[in-house]
């Protein structure tokens, strides 16, 4: 408690400085977003919301932006299941080859974006799906799978084996051990991980400018798009919901599992 | 005809890569008795726990409960209630539902299962902490859950994985107790897993005696602290002064030994098949039967006895307990407990006195 005072500046000097920098880029573009002139700048040229009363008129950033709630939705729907099904079997049983498998699910970090993109839009193109919505959702999914899996087994790791068993001692079938105790052990994991897919797909760029086409941009690439022409502060409106939707999405995390989990899983 | 055993086993083998955890166990428990299975780490005790349970099947052999042998019953399907050495409560359950558990799973009428719950939450005394979480009960509350949720659906067997382990001394003593209470209040037939001796001998109707798998001796708590079946249950169980020897003669069951150019009279215990002069064997006197004394005269009923050196005196509250060292016996060490009694006379370290026993208490094996 009783610092030397060069000690304690020097820790909030560091506190200030990381903090200025995480936040930097969103308060600028929450400042842009708020200028009454008609060019995105950085302080705003005075202050008002007409940018975002502009919004509601442009029609392709709102379907854009509901594409992309769409895409995300469905990634979660997919990734789901299937990462907090793996997730536990690859903690659960001692796989015989568990390492080669781990390995393997890291794969997606290890190759470039640009590079399953690629492979991904050959994929849906010969199966002739490209231009409908959901192939994006897959791939979002695909793609980001990991962290799900990663999510999941990071709970499960701390799961006590003898539990299922005292579950089949109290009388439950594996049907019922699954769903009445591994299932709501790793339950922190699950809805890390699902919050975690939902802002990744939400936010994935690359992979969607690969798979889209003009009918159905999500809100990445329209923004994207919309920069090529002329740059104007709506942009900035929109990326303000658009962070506005991730805090929530983390709102929710903290209300559902407690931020200490989240920062706690390793 | 006999009565049918609530529990038995025959030749139960089970072998891990070249480990036999459990070997060749064959036991039977009656009704509404309390076994415990006694044996150091690595014996065994959990994993004929867990093949009883049903979470594993032996190599070889068979269990039976009631009769019937259960290779064929999932674990789930059959009546053992169990207690898991570190607990395994549900963390996301209260104690209440944590009880309840069961009796939702073997699907109870759903109308009794509050009374039933409020029933055995008052036979452990956790009345009034059903709606705790697990984290927010004491390690002493967490066992009483334990218990209620092995017992709520009054199980044909109840299964005790050393649950006490873990605690301290003064509340696992309690829970020993309790356990014994919980145990008589509703006869349900027990087996209780432990390492302390103590706690073997407090509880027990029978004991089982368990090392490297296999079952060293099966008995009464009296039985196996009088007289151990071999030198392995002699020193496991009480404090006890071993002796390796050579057999000299045999009379009946008396038995000449020769232990370091000393000839010794003790009580031969093993089988007696075809005892050549010669064999080796083990010579073990219990702690508190070993008599220390200043003077010959003093010597009550002492057949052996021997001039020592105290070389440790240690203080434990209602004994004492003395370490001397033999010259006689190539300057063996001798453990001696002595209790307090009226007339508490003290020897002092380095001392010079006279150690000695009933040539009936020391006890004889063959090592083969
Ligand atoms: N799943 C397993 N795989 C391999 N070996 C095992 C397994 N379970 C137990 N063993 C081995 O079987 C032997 C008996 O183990 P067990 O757990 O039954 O001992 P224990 O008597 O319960 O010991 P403790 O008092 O330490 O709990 C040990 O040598 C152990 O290493
Ligand atoms: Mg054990």
């Amino acid at each position: 408690m009783n610092q030397p005072v060069s000690q304690k500046l020097f820790f909030w000097t560091l506190v200030v400085i990381s903090i200025i920098t995480l936040s930097a880029p969103t308060l600028v573009v929450l400042g842009a977003s708020l200028t009454s002139g008609n060019i995105i700048v950085f302080p705003p040229d005075g202050l008002s919301l007409k940018w975002y009363e502009a919004l509601v008129e442009k029609q392709e950033l709102q379907d854009a932006f509901i594409r992309s709630i769409w895409v995300a939705i469905i990634c979660v729907f997919i990734s789901l299941p299937t990462g907090t099904l793996a997730g536990i079997a690859l903690t659960k049983y001692r796989l015989r080859k568990g390492a080669l498998i781990q390995t393997y699910l890291l794969l997606p970090f290890t190759i470039p974006l640009i590079g399953s993109g690629i492979g991904l839009m050959l994929v849906f193109g010969e199966v002739g799906v490209l231009g409908s919505l959901w192939p994006v959702g897959v791939a979002t999914a695909v793609i980001n799978l990991p962290f799900m899996i990663w999510a999941v087994s990071s709970s499960a790791t701390g799961l006590d084996p003898d539990l299922e068993l005292a579950a089949q001692n109290c009388g439950a079938g594996p049907v019922q051990t699954f769903f009445y105790v591994t299932l709501p052990s790793v339950m922190p994991g699950i809805i890390t991980g699902s919050l975690l897919m939902f802002i990744l797909s939400l936010n994935e760029f690359l992979v969607s400018l690969l798979l889209v086409d003009a009918r159905i941009v999500t809100l990445p690439v329209q923004v994207y798009n919309s920069i090529r022409s002329i740059i104007t502060p709506d942009l900035a409106a929109v990326s303000v919901v658009f962070i506005a939707v991730a805090m929530l999405a983390i709102a929710v995390l903290d209300k559902l599992v407690g931020l200490e989990i989240f920062l706690k899983s390793k | 005809m006999n009565r049918i055993p609530a529990v038995s086993a025959s030749n139960v083998c089970l072998q891990f890569g070249d480990v036999h955890a459990v070997k060749n166990v064959c036991f039977e428990l009656e009704e509404g008795r309390f076994l415990t299975v006694l044996g150091p780490s690595g014996s065994g005790k959990t994993t004929l726990l867990r093949l009883i349970a049903g979470f594993q099947q032996p190599n070889k052999g068979e269990i039976f409960i009631k009769g019937q042998t259960v290779r064929e019953v999932a674990p789930n399907k059959r009546s053992i209630g169990m207690v898991f050495q570190r607990l395994a409560l549900f963390p996301h359950m209260t104690a209440a539902e944590n009880v309840a558990f069961p009796l939702k799973m073997r699907r109870f009428d759903v109308r009794m299962i509050p009374d039933r719950v409020k029933k055995y939450l008052h036979l452990v005394r956790l009345e009034g902490l059903g709606g705790r979480r697990i984290n927010e009960l004491s390690g002493g509350q967490q066992q009483r859950v334990a218990i209620a949720r092995a017992l709520v659906f009054e199980p044909d067997l109840l299964l005790l994985d050393e649950p006490l382990a873990a605690l301290d001394r003064k509340l696992r003593e309690e829970m020993q107790l309790e356990f014994r209470r919980i145990q008589k209040e509703l006869g349900v037939t027990t087996i209780n897993v432990t390492h302390d001796q103590r706690e073997a001998l407090v509880v027990s109707d029978q004991i089982i005696v368990m090392d490297h798998g296999e079952i060293q001796q099966d008995a009464t708590p009296l039985e196996i602290y009088r007289s151990p079946s071999n030198p392995f249950v002699a020193n496991f169980v009480g404090v006890t002064n071993l002796f390796h020897g050579m057999l000299e003669s045999l009379e009946g069951q008396k038995v000449a030994i020769r232990i370091s150019q000393q000839r010794l009279i003790g009580t031969l215990k093993s089988e007696k098949l075809t005892l050549n002069q010669g064999v080796s064997v083990k010579a073990a006197v219990r702690a508190e039967q070993v008599r220390l004394f200043r003077g010959q005269s003093e010597n009550r009923d002492c057949e052996v006895y021997f001039e020592g050196r105290v070389t440790d005196v240690i203080f434990e509250g209602e004994r004492i307990l003395y370490e001397l060292s033999v010259a006689a016996l190539s300057d063996a060490l001798i453990r001696i407990i002595h209790h307090d009694q009226q007339d508490f006379s003290t020897f002092e370290l380095g001392e010079v006195v006279f150690v000695g026993w009933k040539s009936r208490d020391m006890h004889v094996f063959v090592v083969d």
